[in-house]
């Protein structure tokens, strides 16, 4: 058995609606049909008790014998019709013999039990019902009567019985049709019941789709209208959602404030150790350029960790690409570097906006470093929420053994370009992060082609 | 050669206005961003070297105020913030080079000598177009004294077509200006920078004429140069 606690709200309403139902139609279906079968058996026992009535009224004593009346019921003059009188004479030791009887009997008796005897003992004068089997064995319905007629010495018993086969099939019938009714009737019922909790949970199924959105990052709060029921709910989670983002912002910042921090007192060191050289300078220089990268590796691990409690943000391609264009364009000013780019107006990114900048930067940045003066940049939409940024130079470009090195963190590829010579390794573990890729290759314009395959969010 | 040091770490101050002292230039110090816009503002320096992260008033704001009050001095910001979201500010702020901290002192000194051998020779006469300006020695243009952001290709194309102002240009001419060799001549490529600059320079400066290419006027009501 399941924790009822873990049933499903559907199927624990449904559930109670159909027990209570079922219970209440079976009540319903077992008292119409006692209903129906009472009052088919009295109208059947009236006009039993009219024809004892009848042969009570009718007999009459000729000396000292018993004659039943003339009865025109034709069917008690028929063999086996199904309707029987018969007039018994009770001896005072109780034995009971037939004195008159129908026609219909024809070579049987209706024999009435001690206990049916008493019954009638016990209230002379007065009809009395009883179930009985009849000729043929048929389950027959009886009335009879004890009573005294003057000159006859014995009580005598009326009876008149009559199958009662009929009844019960209508009975049985009727049963039939109830039982039927009550089911479609509870089936419409437990149907109506459905509807209703489908319907009435309805609002509670799009909180369930929003909050899994939020979750994929396909939205960033719970915007939905809901019943009063419910608002409280959504309001509830849009401020868990705050402040989670909060707390996640708080964090990153501390950890850039201390990444920061740290980088001035390793321009000291930097800056002191090369007045002195000498071995202790080359010392402090390998290390501080270590704990740099550290500081920078551990920079972007903490804006990974907020990045994925908040993936749902789109950014626009074609502004950062323009602002990067011109700042790199001053950056190499001195080298005179022209940078041509491309982009639709409506490309967006799906992720954040510094993370792009982070990317085409560094990615253009090396262009420019490597490049002779020339540096196209494109930016395409690319299959299923996929984009493509394309960035080519005219410089030396890449030998393919190379290429692979070039992405791993720490390694620079020339000790005398100017920079930290990681900027391809951070861009290579960003891209991942979007589960994306990093693709080296030959320009068309003579140096390096890096294309980045990144997730666009669809406009 | 003078030079304002804006750099709150006393260390590291240290250090700059030695090494800057030996390389032959006269460094002044500022520790605070009130006391680096106050002297940018008044002393007559050859560059400035700015940190962003500052007591009291931030470098980037220090820097936004000294350009909106017309301090052109070139300034290299030396800070520990590198990603690229900085730089950007940075230079939109109106900042001529960037240096991340940690940097070799080298570095340092390569870039302010660059810096200052841009500025060097200014006084170039400059075209007008209405209330556009172009200043070909600093290769900037502005409106209304603005500054406009233009990438080089986006500047080549606009000083062409300021130089035949009021010219109808078509696009043949326009594309083999803009490139030097023949490159990528797709068939939309000008109407790509005519958009671009369009957006930077305000709808209704440049002119389609259908058939023929693009004019480059005043606006009604402004004067032409």
């Amino acid at each position: 058995m399941l924790d009822l606690r873990r049933r499903s709200l559907v199927r624990r309403l449904v559930l109670i609606a159909g027990i209570w139902t079922l219970l209440v139609v079976l009540i319903a279906g077992v008292f119409l049909t006692a209903q129906f079968r009472s009052a088919a058996i009295r109208r059947f026992d009236q006009s039993l008790a009219v024809l004892t009535d009848d042969l009570y009224a009718g007999s009459t004593v000729e000396d000292g014998q018993l004659r039943a009346p003339v009865l025109t019921d034709i069917r008690a003059t028929r063999a086996y019709s199904g309707r029987y009188w018969v007039i018994l004479d009770k001896s005072p030791e109780g034995a009971m013999r037939p004195v008159e009887r129908s026609r219909s009997l024809f070579d049987s008796d209706l024999m009435l039990s001690s206990k049916q005897i008493d019954r009638l003992d016990a209230a002379p004068g007065q009809t009395q019902y009883f179930n009985m089997r009849g000729p043929q064995d048929k389950p027959l319905r009886a009335a009879a009567i004890l009573a005294r007629l003057p000159g006859y010495a014995d009580p005598v018993v009326f009876l008149a019985a009559e199958d009662r086969t009929p009844i019960d099939a209508d009975a049985d019938r009727f049963a039939g049709v109830t039982a039927i009714a009550l089911t479609i009737l509870a089936g419409g019922l437990v149907l109506a019941t459905v509807v209703q909790v489908r319907f009435g949970l309805t609002p509670l199924f799009r909180l369930r789709r929003e909050v899994a959105a939020v979750r994929r990052g396909k939205a960033e709060r719970v915007d939905g209208v809901y019943p009063e029921e419910l608002e409280p709910l959504a309001v509830e989670l849009n401020a868990l959602l705050a402040h989670n983002q909060e707390v996640v912002e708080r964090q990153r910042t501390h950890v850039g404030n201390l990444a920061h921090a740290l980088k001035t007192p390793l321009s000291v060191m930097l800056t002191e150790a090369s007045q002195q050289p000498g071995q202790l300078a080359e010392v402090v220089e390998r290390q501080a350029q270590t704990m740099r990268e550290q500081v920078d590796h551990h920079l972007r691990r903490a804006r990974a960790a907020a990045r994925s409690q908040t993936s749902g943000e789109r950014t626009p391609v074609e502004p950062i690409l323009d602002e990067l264009a011109v700042t790199l364009e001053r950056i190499f000013q001195d080298k005179g570097v022209e940078i041509d780019w491309r982009c639709p107006e409506d490309l967006c990114f799906q992720g954040e906006k510094q993370d792009f900048m982070e990317l085409a930067g560094n990615v253009m940045e090396n262009a420019g470093k490597w490049c002779k003066g020339r540096i196209r940049a494109e930016a395409a939409p690319s299959g299923e929420a996929r984009m493509l940024l394309t960035v080519d130079d005219d410089g030396p470009g890449l030998p393919p053994e190379e290429r692979a090195q070039a992405l791993k963190r720490g390694q620079r590829l020339d000790e005398n370009a100017p920079g930290s010579g990681l900027g391809l390794s951070i861009v290579d573990e960003l891209t991942r992060a979007y589960g994306g890729s990093v693709l080296l290759g030959e320009s068309p314009m003579g140096g390096l082609r890096v294309r980045l395959d990144l997730p666009r969010a669809e406009t | 050669m003078r030079i304002l040091l804006v750099e709150d770490d006393p260390d590291l101050s240290r250090q700059l206005k030695l090494t800057l002292g030996d390389a032959g230039y006269a460094v002044d110090h500022a520790p605070d961003g009130e006391e680096a816009q106050f002297l940018g503002e008044t002393e007559p320096y050859d560059a400035v070297i700015l940190d962003l992260g500052l007591p009291k008033v931030d470098g980037v704001s220090v820097l936004e105020r000294w350009r909106r009050g017309n301090v052109a001095t070139p300034v290299l910001i030396l800070t520990a913030r590198g990603a690229w979201s900085d730089k950007v500010a940075g230079f939109d702020a109106g900042a001529d080079d960037y240096l991340a901290k940690p940097f070799h002192t080298e570095e340092l000194l390569a870039r302010l000598r660059a810096l200052l051998r841009r500025s060097a020779g200014h006084a170039a006469p400059s075209l007008s177009c209405g209330a556009l300006r172009l200043d070909p020695r600093a290769a900037r243009a502005s409106v209304n004294g603005e500054p406009l952001r233009l990438t080089s290709l986006e500047y080549r194309l606009l000083h062409y077509m300021m130089m035949h102002q009021g010219r109808v240009i078509g696009r043949t001419e326009l594309v083999e200006h803009l490139y030097d060799q023949d490159f990528d001549r797709d068939s939309n490529t000008i109407e790509v920078f005519i958009g671009r600059l369009r957006k930077k320079l305000g709808a209704d400066r440049i002119e389609t004429v259908r058939g023929l290419g693009y004019r480059l006027a005043p606006l009604p009501g402004e004067e032409a140069a």
